[in-house]
C-alpha cells in the first residue's frame, strides 16, 4: 500500500475564525513608555481602529472577513506533511508531521496577517502602508498583501540587508512596493543619521523610526504602519496555521504529543501552537516547545540580582545578572527560552508553565537545515532550522525511549533567498574560536574611536 | 587574533536574517551602540563577554550587561518612536 505523505483539506474545509488566545490567559496590559497603561487612542497614528480593536479584544472566536479568506485561498489550505524521509533517516518510531508554510507566494507565513492588515487598513480607508524590514521577507509579505488590496506599500529596508539581497527587493518591486534603502534621504531619522555618517549600514532600529515617522507626518492621514510580529493582532492572523493542522490530524486520527516551533518575535510558534494551547488549558495532555537560539550562559544562568548600574553607585538599583564568575558553555538545551523581544502573549504562557522553552546552539541549527533539506527537499529559512533543530533531539529522544510519539512542527518558510547563510556555515565559516588574553589586549582597538560614556554627577 | 579577524568574523544576525560581520554588532544598537543581543549572538563563537569586557569603559560593561536581555517592550517603543516623529515634524520649518 502506499504510503499517504500529505494532508490536504477543501477550500470549504479551511477554518472561518482565528483563535484570540487573550480570551484565555491573563495578561498584563501593555505599558507606555511613561508606565501607564497605553489607550487604544495613543495607538491610532500608527495603527487603524479596527486593527488596534483587534490588540486589545477578548472575543476568542473573530470571523475571517471573505476578502481575506478570498487571497488566503491563493495558497490556502498549506498541506500537513508526514516527514517519512527523515524519520528514516533518523531511524525513529517518531511519527513526525509538518505545516508547510513556505508555499505562500513571499515563501514565509508572513503573509497571513499581512493580507489581513491590508485587508482592515483598507476597510479603514487607509491608502498606503510603511514597514521595515530587515531579512526581506516582511517586506515581501506585506507588498504582496497591498497588491491585493490596491494599497501603496513603502518598505525601509536596513541598507545592509539591502545590498545584500537584491532579490528581496525585487520581489517587492514586483508586487508594486516600493523599497528603499535606510537610512534614507526621506525622513528626518534618516537623515539625521546620514549627516553623521553617509556609509552607515543602517540598523533595524532607524528603520523602524523611519516608517514611522513616515506614517505620522503623512498630512492627508491616509498613511499607517504595519507590524510583523510580536503585537496581538499578529498572533491572532497566525492561528489559521494551528486551526488548519488541527483539522488535518483528525483526518488521520492523529494527536500531537509534542509541538514545536522557532520562536523569534512569536509569530509562527504562536500560529501552530495557539489553538493547541487551548486544548492543553482544556486539560489536552501535549508538550509545547518554543525554540530560540541558545542564550549567552551569563545571562542565562547567572543569578539575577539587583546591583547598581554604575560603578560610582549613582543611578538606582537596577535588576542584571551577576558578573564575575567562570564563563562556562551550558549543555545543549539548558539555556532556556530567553523571550526578550518576544510576544507577550507567549511571554505569559511561559511563565505560567504551560510552555516549554527549549534552546538549541548555532552549529546544530544548520546541521539540522541541511539534513532536512536532504531528505524532505525543501531548504529551510535559517530561522526555520531553530525548530527542525529541536525536532531532531525529540525524534532521537523519542528512539531513545522506543516511543511512538506525535511530533508536530511549523515549516515557517524556505530559504531559497538566503542562500548566503547555508554559504557561510558549507564553507566552515560557522565555528567555535578561542581567544588568547594577548588576542583580546591586541584587538582592543575595536572600541577606540567609540565615545566613552561618563558618569554624571549632578551635585 | 587581530582586530581584522574579529571584525570580520560572521554570524547570521536573527533580526536581520542574513549574516554580519562582528563590527556591525557594535555599532548597530541603539543610538550607534553596541546590539543588546551582542551578548547572546557571539557567546558561541568566542568568548565576546571576557573581550567586551576588557575593551569596553567599566561604567558601560555594567550597563550592556543589565539591559542585554531586557529590551523596551513593543508597544512601548513604538509610542516613543511616534512623539519623537511628531516632535520632528513640529520643528520643520514652514
Amino acid at each position: 500500500m502506499m504510503e499517504q505523505r500529505k494532508v490536504y483539506l477543501r477550500e470549504d474545509e479551511m477554518p472561518r475564525q482565528w483563535y484570540n488566545i487573550l480570551a484565555d490567559i491573563a495578561m498584563n496590559p501593555p505599558l507606555g513608555p511613561d508606565g501607564n497603561p497605553v489607550s487604544p487612542d495613543q495607538l491610532a497614528p500608527v495603527f487603524p481602529m479596527n486593527l488596534i480593536e483587534q490588540e486589545v479584544s477578548s472575543e476568542r472566536w473573530i470571523d475571517i472577513p471573505e476578502p481575506v479568506m478570498a487571497v488566503l485561498k491563493i495558497w490556502r489550505p498549506a498541506p500537513l506533511v508526514r516527514a517519512r524521509n527523515l524519520e528514516k533517516a533518523l531511524g525513529t518510531p517518531a511519527r513526525i508531521y509538518f505545516k508547510n508554510e513556505s508555499l505562500s507566494p513571499a515563501g514565509s507565513h508572513k503573509p497571513n496577517t499581512a493580507v489581513a492588515q491590508a485587508y482592515y487598513n483598507k476597510e479603514f480607508g487607509i491608502e498606503r502602508l510603511t514597514t521595515e524590514t530587515g531579512a526581506g521577507q516582511w517586506g515581501s509579505a506585506l507588498s504582496f498583501a497591498c497588491a491585493q488590496f490596491g494599497l501603496e506599500c513603502k518598505i525601509y529596508m536596513v541598507r545592509i540587508s539591502f545590498d545584500q539581497k537584491p532579490y528581496r527587493k525585487s520581489m517587492m518591486a514586483t508586487w508594486g512596493g516600493k523599497c528603499i534603502p535606510s537610512p534614507s534621504p526621506f525622513t528626518k531619522a534618516g537623515r539625521d543619521v546620514l549627516e553623521r555618517d553617509p556609509n552607515t549600514p543602517g540598523s533595524l532600529g532607524i528603520a523602524i523610526s523611519e516608517a514611522i515617522e513616515e506614517a505620522v507626518s503623512d498630512p492627508t492621514g491616509k498613511t499607517r504602519y504595519s507590524l510583523g510580529s510580536v503585537l496581538n493582532h499578529v498572533m491572532l492572523h497566525q492561528t489559521i496555521i494551528g486551526l488548519e493542522a488541527k483539522k488535518q490530524m483528525e483526518k488521520i486520527n492523529e494527536y500531537p504529543d509534542i509541538i514545536i516551533g522557532c520562536a523569534g518575535g512569536g509569530s509562527n510558534f504562536a500560529g501552530l501552537a495557539f489553538p493547541f494551547v487551548l486544548d492543553k488549558i482544556n486539560g489536552k495532555q501535549i508538550e509545547i516547545y518554543p525554540v530560540e537560539p541558545a542564550g549567552c550562559p551569563t545571562l542565562t544562568k547567572a543569578p539575577f540580582v539587583y546591583d547598581h548600574g554604575d560603578t560610582a553607585k549613582y543611578t538606582p538599583l537596577l535588576p542584571m545578572h551577576s558578573l564575575g564568575h567562570t564563563f562556562m558553555p551550558p549543555p545543549i538545551h539548558s539555556g532556556g527560552l530567553r523571550y526578550h523581544g518576544m510576544a507577550p502573549t507567549v511571554s505569559q504562557l511561559v511563565n505560567e508553565g504551560i510552555l516549554t522553552p527549549k534552546s538549541v546552539k548555532q552549529k546544530e541549527v544548520f546541521e539540522a537545515g541541511i539534513l532536512l533539506a536532504r531528505t524532505e527537499g525543501i531548504i529551510p529559512a535559517p530561522e526555520t532550522n531553530h525548530a527542525l533543530a529541536a525536532v531532531i533531539d525529540e525524534a532521537r529522544k523519542a528512539k531513545e525511549e522506543g516511543k511512538e510519539k506525535v511530533i508536530l512542527f511549523n515549516w515557517s518558510g524556505h530559504g531559497l533567498l538566503d542562500l548566503t547563510a547555508y554559504e557561510n556555515y558549507l564553507a566552515g565559516n560557522i565555528k567555535d574560536i578561542e581567544l588568547s588574553d594577548d588576542e583580546i589586549a591586541e584587538a582592543a582597538k575595536i572600541f577606540a574611536d567609540h565615545p566613552k560614556p561618563q558618569s554624571l554627577k549632578s551635585r | 587574533m587581530s582586530k581584522q579577524k574579529i571584525d570580520s568574523l560572521k554570524r547570521q544576525c536573527p533580526r536581520l536574517g542574513s549574516p554580519i560581520p562582528f563590527n556591525y554588532c557594535v555599532m548597530s544598537g541603539e543610538d550607534d551602540g553596541i546590539c543588546w543581543k551582542i551578548l547572546d549572538c557571539w557567546w558561541e563563537t568566542f568568548d565576546v563577554e571576557e573581550y567586551l569586557k576588557a575593551n569596553m569603559p567599566e561604567d558601560a560593561f555594567r550597563q550592556l550587561m543589565a539591559t542585554a536581555d531586557k529590551p523596551k517592550n513593543k508597544i512601548a517603543s513604538i509610542l516613543e518612536i511616534v512623539e519623537k516623529a511628531k516632535k520632528a515634524k513640529g520643528e520643520e520649518p514652514r
